[in-house]
């Protein structure tokens, strides 16, 4: 099982070194026998005796990361579709794409997104289910800017790579979340120990973090923006990814977890709503697109909020019908993709104002079309499996009777009427779709091909997905016992099984059916009447919009923000910096009671060591007044010999020393180059700057000296330096206990200090030496 | 044999003096400084596979024992950084020829390249806090040295703003040690640590470590002490920036991590907290500032400070899961920068500008670099199976295992928003349309040649991400081990 | 003693600060010199003052000042000279280079 889950990366490996023989030979023809051995593979599975089955490979056991996989109904339904679909979409993309496109990096991404695809829908290990949902959106990302020469195809890329990744760390948020508190990786485990996480304080945060992975891969309203845009992928990518299975990973994600969340209210209350208004808005904007495949976009918007809203009732029939839909959503959505990819192809527009009356030219696409329209539509004819799916939903959505109160109670009441709103205009865009394109006058001059019919080899995916509606409306027993049960058993957590019927009498889901049928009628025949109240909703306050602005006002305020402190100022920083340390060390130092006063431990104070201070600080303060910059060196000088006399008197021979030649030299050295620099100029900036530097420079003397005394004050441990002393002699055979330290205790200081002066003479020597041309100016 | 620890300081630093004997010798100099650093990098790989067998190595210098003499403290977290560094010393070795000008080379880039190494790894392994300063003013002069060269403009003024904010916060660090060695008698870590702990880091000693904390915090980037960084690291040549992105600010890290893990842990309430929250900022805020510029090189320098804010919250959780995920976020990262700063280098230099904006569809030139980048990419944002992911997870688990809710959204909506600043220089720089040449075609042979010590970079953290279960047990033992410091104390002092 | 030595370095810092956070070059480097003999007094200040001869092994006398500070020192001026040398190329050279001694004029904001 491991072995198939990796075969489209094994495989997408070697595709760049098939680049060779593309010429002679498609790509695609290698790359659609992948599929077709997973789908045989998996498909042996089907049959009325399924037990889920389970895998464990090791991956990264140290860190609860395994390649555990779990097949269960629901499993097998999405791995089914996967390959399926995916060889359909393989063998059709030969025909769609011209040897003379990347083909190698096409092939490749296609590959991985299969891969990972697969991988969600088998793991049961949350982290490597993360680790292939993040690979499905990067790959949906390379796919989308497939033809990146195009604006349009970065900017989608981008958009759906944002929306995407945010929903995939949020959902890792909330794995996390849940796998930290019930102390296991496995789906499977969580679920059994789901009072845990159910009665946990942050359940609510849990559910949102895993609903908004979901519902932004699945391209929930408001999180629907993405796919649209996406349309700018090549047709067989948006046929496979962007509406048969990518965006089904978001559903598969809720139905792998609704047994347990289910319990809760609130996920019914946000999922169904989510889904309904989903649906409604994706049918609503769906009529007024223009572009063949952005009607497609909404139109699978709005089933994946039909879709998720069953999911979010929650109740044995809502979710028998959602997994039915999943499979039937995919194949007549899945053929109109092809179908528009045709259109496209053979004509070479997509935009249906310039289209019409295509059915003469490819009669069998549309054909094909009508079929799949009207599955979509609902309207219904037993040979349809769209109307099986939404007569089930209807009747879900009127049966529902949870006990419940509040708003869900509300919500439950609503809930009807707007499947059958959100159904109308979906019958509405479904025929929009088909009689705008096929029927009405042809106006071929304008299009920039001459229409004719598709290669054989380009119809026969699409073909082979309307064979499926009509086997699936016909003969629904067909699949429903091996393997629609058991996926909707799997879904629901316990054994769900339903006959599916054609005709149930004049119930109202039939009512409804007819109501969808009756208005959808009389609302596609006069959509030039009441189509200018898009110009009101959305008008121009739409969602785009939103995104846009926030993705440019990201950008935009960090430019502001950054540049407002971030402005290269180094007295900025230093002030910034500053105000930090004396802050937070005050506030530490209050707040553990730090500072301590202790007069006891003091040595005398004598008068000339007073004096020599005396001096020193006003000589410090005399840096700042000087007018003259040879005036401030020397004062500089001052202060440098106040300190070696103060060594002097401290017991330091050394040091003295030391601080004497060191300060004379860097007198010297100061007046070498400022020299030839510019004298001091007055102090001349505001006094509210004088007032902020001088607090902040008293602040931070303050703070070091209080430090400082209270640390005096704390002595608290005897210093190691008694070692020294006894030992300077006895280990260090010298008489001077200071350069015994530098030389043998502390040797790798002093050798590393005397390194330290040879970079400094190496850096200056380059700084002085080195006249490169300077590039930058 | 446990001589062999110190090599791994002194090795570098009688490179640096050689190699400045041949600076006018340019084949030469190359030749002998990428074998130095493949002879450094297998001595340092053989010290770590005898530490990994036999436990800690202690080198007491000159033989004095503890706590009197320096000692170096080879313990594996230490150990692991050094060939860490080395590993990133060899990639940069390699790249620097193409990248440099003939005139850098001959001014002792060699040398100064070298005793940052052999300033990095004294600071990863010195257990003495005097002796860390002085590893610190080792680098730091081998920085300064390294960031001066070509005297470029732009190059000179930003390294004055450099160097002027490193020696405030060195003379502050001395100050600090005089203070804490007032209290507690010693500079010895192991000593340090025994004695605080002994006290329960009563009085001062808090007020005293939040100093250490900004003192190391400057070298670090932490929020909100990293105005310096990113402008200074983009001046210099490329090999310059990656050395500078992948190690300095890490040995910042690092000494925050042991600092506060060994010595100052008798007050994790107040200190921890305040990180927890300062690692919360020094992400978000270092990855707005990602996002407000076009410059390339400019981008992938703040990026550093959200991997800082990473690596902060893990030090502030506080807890072996997060401890672990800080160490290896901070292998990871050192890798990563490396590559990224070389890589915006190539870019950079085939495109002729670092400006985004002036950039178009270099991918249909550059298919390879197009693609390291993105992977790249992927690494820093902690999308798995990369090695940024497993540090990551870790931190979150930690974090959620604490409840520590606001700062693990933090460092979620910051992945986010790395990524995005990193995505768009692959859509507006190598996306678009194909031209008909490179911008300066000239120039790809010589990128080609800097690509593929990138390549070796990249399938580390490749490697560090898939086969994290060859690593991620020995980390997770360093974790453990920096949760108990007395293991550190007994290992050093022994009694 | 101590405490009054504690508040000249602390003075050191101060002022060294203040001239950190001016505009003009030479001010800026003085206050890091100032700032360094600020830290160096810090340091002796630590190890006691005046508790016993200079740490020079003499017979007879078993009291000597802290020794282990003045060496740390030692190994500190030494460094904050090669600090300092190498700053003052480098302001130099930086301001040649740049036309101005301003560290406000020497912003740099063309990196957007």
């Amino acid at each position: 099982m491991l072995l198939a889950v990796l075969l489209p990366f094994i495989i997408a490996i070697f595709i760049p070194f098939l680049s060779k023989w593309k010429h002679k030979l498609h790509t695609g023809f290698f790359v659609t026998a992948v599929p077709v051995v997973i789908f045989i593979y998996f498909a042996r599975f089907i049959g009325p005796g399924f037990e889920p089955v389970e895998r464990e490979y090791s991956w990264i056991p140290s860190l609860d990361m395994n390649f555990l996989f779990y097949l269960d109904g629901l499993s097998l339904l999405f791995i089914l579709l996967i390959s399926g679909i995916g060889s359909l979409v393989a063998f059709y993309s030969i025909y769609y794409l011209h040897k003379s496109e990347q083909l190698g990096h096409f092939y490749v991404y296609f590959l991985l997104f299969m891969g990972s695809m697969l991988g969600i829908v088998l793991s049961d290990n949350v982290y490597v289910l993360y680790t292939f949902w993040e690979f499905t959106s990067l790959s949906s990302f390379l796919l989308i800017g497939f033809w990146n020469h195009r604006e349009g195809s970065r900017y989608g890329a981008l958009k759906s790579m944002l929306i995407t990744v945010f929903g995939g760390l949020s959902l890792l948020g909330g794995l996390v979340f849940m796998s930290g508190i019930t102390g296991t990786a496995s789906i499977q485990e969580m679920m059994s120990q789901q009072e845990l996480i159910l009665n946990h304080d942050f359940f609510p945060l849990i559910l949102t973090l895993i609903l908004l992975g979901a519902f932004t891969k699945s391209a929930q309203f408001p999180f629907h923006i993405w796919l649209p845009d996406a349309m700018e992928a090549p047709t067989p990518v948006s046929a496979y990814l962007h509406s048969a299975t990518m965006v089904k990973a978001g559903i598969f994600l809720v139905a792998r977890f609704l047994p347990m969340l289910s319990v809760s209210e609130w996920f019914f209350i946000i999922v169904s709503a989510v889904g309904i208004a989903t649906l409604c808005w994706g049918s609503y904007m769906a009529v007024r697109q223009t572009d063949l495949k952005g009607i497609l976009a909404f139109s699978t918007i709005s089933q994946l909020g039909m879709i998720m809203a069953m999911l979010g009732f929650g109740t044995k029939a809502a979710i028998f019908a959602a997994v039915f839909h999943i499979l039937n959503h995919a194949t007549f959505k899945g053929s109109l993709f092809m179908i528009a990819g045709i259109v496209d192809h053979e004509t070479g527009s997509r935009d249906i104002r310039k289209l019409g009356g295509l059915m003469t030219f490819l009669p069998i696409t549309a054909t094909l079309a009508v079929i799949a329209s009207f599955s979509m539509a609902g309207v219904p004819f037993p040979f349809l499996n769209g109307f099986y799916s939404k007569e089930m939903f209807f009747d879900a959505a009127v049966t529902m009777d949870l006990s419940v109160t509040g708003i869900a109670a509300t919500l439950q009441t609503l809930f009807p009427y707007l499947a059958v709103l959100g159904s109308i205009f979906t019958f509405v865009y479904s025929m929009y779709f088909f009689f705008g394109t096929f029927r009405g006058k042809a106006n071929i001059d304008e299009l920039p091909k001459k229409p004719h019919e598709a290669p054989v080899g380009m119809l026969v995916s699409p073909a082979i997905l309307v064979l499926g509606v009509i086997i699936i409306g016909l003969f629904p027993d067909l699949i429903n016992k091996p393997f629609i049960e058991h996926a909707a058993s799997a879904a629901y957590g316990s054994e769900n099984v339903k006959d599916i019927y054609y005709w149930h009498g004049l119930s109202p889901a039939f009512i409804m059916s007819i109501t969808v049928l009756v208005f959808g009628t009389i609302l596609y025949l006069s959509i030039p009447k009441w189509a200018s109240i898009y110009n009101a909703v959305p008008g121009r306050l739409s969602l785009n919009t939103f995104y846009d602005g926030l993705v440019e006002r990201t950008e935009r305020y960090s430019t502001i923000i950054t540049n407002s402190y971030m402005n290269g100022s180094l007295g900025r920083y230093v002030r910034l910096i500053l105000v930090a340390i004396v802050v937070v060390t005050f506030g530490t130092m209050a707040l553990t009671g730090g500072f301590t006063l202790d007069f006891g431990n003091l040595s005398e104070v004598t008068l000339h060591e007073v004096l020599i201070a005396v001096v020193m600080v006003i000589a410090a303060i005399g840096t700042i007044i000087a007018k003259n910059r040879i005036a401030a060196i020397l004062i500089l000088g001052v202060v440098g010999y106040g300190l070696a006399m103060l060594f002097v008197l401290y017991r330091a021979p050394d040091l003295a020393l030391t601080q004497l030649i060191v300060e004379t030299v860097t007198v010297a050295l100061f007046l070498l180059v400022f020299y030839h620099l510019p004298n001091l100029e007055p102090h001349n900036e505001s006094s509210l700057t004088k007032t902020m530097n001088l607090i902040i420079s008293v602040g931070f003397g303050l703070l070091m000296t209080m430090v400082a005394i209270s640390a005096h004050s704390h002595k608290m441990f005897d210093s190691m330096s008694s070692y020294f002393v006894d030992n300077s002699y006895k280990l260090g055979g010298g008489d001077n206990i200071v350069n015994v330290i530098l030389v043998d205790f502390r040797g790798l200081d002093t050798l590393f200090e005397i390194a330290v002066l040879g970079i400094a003479a190496m850096a200056i020597f380059a700084l002085i030496r080195l006249r490169g041309k300077n590039k930058e100016e | 044999m446990s001589n062999l620890l110190a090599l791994t300081i002194i090795w570098p630093l009688l490179a640096a003096i050689i190699t400045a004997f041949f600076n006018n010798k340019k084949k030469t100099v190359r030749v002998m400084s990428q074998v130095f650093t493949l002879i450094n990098l297998a001595l340092v790989s053989v010290v770590l596979f005898m530490i990994s067998t036999n436990g800690t190595i202690i080198l007491e210098t000159g033989s004095y024992e503890a706590p009197f003499g320096i000692v170096l403290v080879g313990d594996m977290l230490a150990i692991t950084l050094v060939l860490t560094t080395n590993i990133v010393a060899a990639a940069c070795v390699f790249y620097a020829p193409k990248s440099l000008t003939e005139q850098q080379e001959s001014f002792f880039f060699y040398s100064f390249f070298f005793m940052l190494i052999s300033g990095v790894s004294g600071a990863f392994l010195t257990g003495d806090l005097f002796n860390l300063f002085v590893f610190f003013e080792v680098l730091l002069m081998a920085s300064y040295g390294l960031i001066v060269l070509g005297n470029g403009k732009a190059q000179l003024r930003e390294s004055l703003k450099y160097v002027l904010i490193n020696l405030f916060s060195s003379m502050l660090f001395v100050t600090t040690i005089a203070f804490l060695y007032s209290v507690v008698g010693s500079v010895n870590m192991a000593q340090v640590s025994q004695r605080v702990q002994e006290v329960e880091q009563q009085g001062i000693l808090t007020t005293i470590a939040m100093l250490f904390f900004f003192v190391f915090a400057t070298k670090a980037a932490v929020f909100p002490l990293y105005y310096w960084l990113p402008r200074p690291y983009i001046v210099p040549n490329p090999v310059v920036s990656a050395l500078f992105g992948a190690l300095l600010t890490k040995v910042g890290i690092y000494s925050i991590l042991r600092v506060f893990t060994l010595i100052f842990v008798g007050e994790t309430d107040l200190t921890h907290t305040i990180f927890i929250y300062l690692a919360a900022f020094t992400m978000i805020f270092g990855v707005i500032g990602a996002l407000s510029t076009n410059n390339i090189k400019l981008i992938v320098a703040y990026n550093i400070i959200p991997a800082v804010g990473f690596m902060m919250m893990g030090i502030g959780i506080f807890s072996e899961t997060a401890l672990s995920g800080t160490i290896y976020y901070l292998i990871n990262d050192m890798v990563i920068k490396a590559a990224l700063f070389l890589l915006v280098g190539i870019i950079a230099y085939v495109a002729g500008t670092s400006d985004l904006r002036k950039m178009n569809g270099l991918i249909h030139h550059y298919p390879v670099l197009g693609w390291f980048f993105f992977i790249a990419t992927l690494v820093l944002a902690g999308i798995p199976p990369f090695s940024g992911f497993v540090g990551k997870l870790l931190l979150i688990q930690g974090g959620l295992a604490q409840e520590e809710i606001m700062v693990v959204i933090a460092s979620l909506v910051s992945s986010l928003l790395i990524l995005f600043s990193m995505i768009r220089i692959f859509i507006r720089g190598f996306w678009g349309e194909k031209q008909d040449a490179p911008p300066h075609p000239e120039r790809s042979g010589a990128a080609r040649r800097m690509t593929w010590p990138i390549a070796v970079l990249l399938s580390i953290t490749v490697l560090l991400g898939v086969g994290a279960e060859w690593f991620y047990p020995s980390v997770e033992e360093m974790g453990e081990y920096l949760m108990n410091p007395q293991i550190y104390i007994d290992s050093v002092i022994k009694e | 003693m101590e405490i009054i030595m504690a508040v000249l370095a602390g003075t050191l810092f101060t002022t060294g600060v203040y001239n950190l956070l001016q505009k003009q070059l030479l001010r800026i480097v003085i206050g890091t010199a100032l700032i360094s003999h600020g830290a160096h007094l810090f340091i002796l200040t630590m190890g006691e003052l005046k508790r016993g001869a200079p740490p020079i092994l003499t017979d007879g006398i078993d009291q000597y000042t802290d020794p282990l500070p003045q060496a740390l020192i030692l190994t500190s001026i030494v460094i904050s000279f090669g600090v300092t040398s190498l700053l003052l190329v480098l302001a130099y050279r930086a301001s040649k280079i740049n036309g101005t001694d301003n560290m406000e004029q020497l912003r740099g904001n063309d990196y957007e």
